[in-house]
């Protein structure tokens, strides 16, 4: 997928756990994982604004965008 | 009064489905095991054919067909096991208040084809017994179901319709 989330470098740069981060944004820790391995399909901008606001960050420093080839949504579909 | 989860109409309709299964696999011994011992044993067509007169020729024709019938009724039943199984499994899930599990596209998509199936093998069946037995095809009569490829239609649309569910319901698990 060309959107790559940045969530584990900016957690080692503010040396925080994720466990922490989950507790401080009221995201469950299985969530931020999904998002930290980049399974997650779209982040609410409610979820959003409380990772910039705990990380003290911007979005563009969460997520960066790698060309490559898009994702097949149907793919990702398939249980 | 509530379609979804505990006791709702769903977990209404399940039970009523858990005793037909259990009835229709009765049936299904019961026929299958009549069916091979027609086949298998001697015995005197007139117990069905009441008040037909048979030669000896006659009699072990009769005793054919009747076991055909029998066989046919099984695989029929077995058709029939098949779909309400299917939608045994379907109804759990809705009383678990998950309707658009992915598994369940598989199984409507099952229940489709084997509808098909059985409708399929209905017209061979009927040609059948129209040369082997003329006089029960003038009571019931050659016919094309149209509902019952209707509701193969409506079934195949009803399993894309539940696909498109189970893509969203992945798509909001994956939202974060």
């Amino acid at each position: 997928m060309p959107i790559r989330v940045r969530l584990d470098r900016i957690l080692l740069e503010r040396r925080m756990s994720l466990t922490e981060l989950a507790d401080r944004v009221g995201v469950t820790i299985a969530n931020l994982s999904i998002l930290k391995t980049g399974k997650a399909r779209a982040v609410r901008f409610s979820t959003l604004d409380a990772l910039c606001r705990e990380l003290e960050c911007q979005p563009g420093d969460l997520v960066e965008f790698e060309p490559g080839p898009p994702m097949d949504p149907e793919d990702e579909d398939e249980p | 009064m509530r379609a979804l989860g505990p006791g709702s109409v769903s977990s209404f309709l399940k039970i009523i489905l858990d005793v037909a299964q259990v009835a229709l696999s009765i049936g299904l011994g019961v026929v299958t095991t009549l069916g091979l011992a027609a086949l298998l044993f001697h015995f005197d067509p007139k117990i069905v054919f009441q008040d037909a007169d048979f030669s000896t020729a006659d009699a072990a024709s009769a005793r054919r067909i009747i076991a055909g019938g029998l066989l046919i009724g099984a695989i029929y039943i077995g058709g029939v096991l098949v779909i309400v199984g299917r939608l045994r499994r379907i109804f759990s899930t809705l009383t678990a208040g998950d309707p658009f599990h992915p598994d369940n596209v598989r199984r409507l998509r099952t229940i489709g084809m084997v509808l098909a199936v059985l409708e399929i093998l209905r017209y061979p069946i009927m040609l059948i017994t129209v040369w082997l037995a003329p006089e029960v095809m003038e009571k019931s009569g050659f016919s094309l179901n149209l509902t019952t490829w209707f509701a193969v239609l409506v079934v195949f649309v009803l399993a894309e319709v539940f696909r498109e569910g189970a893509r969203l319901r992945r798509e909001a698990e994956l939202t974060i």
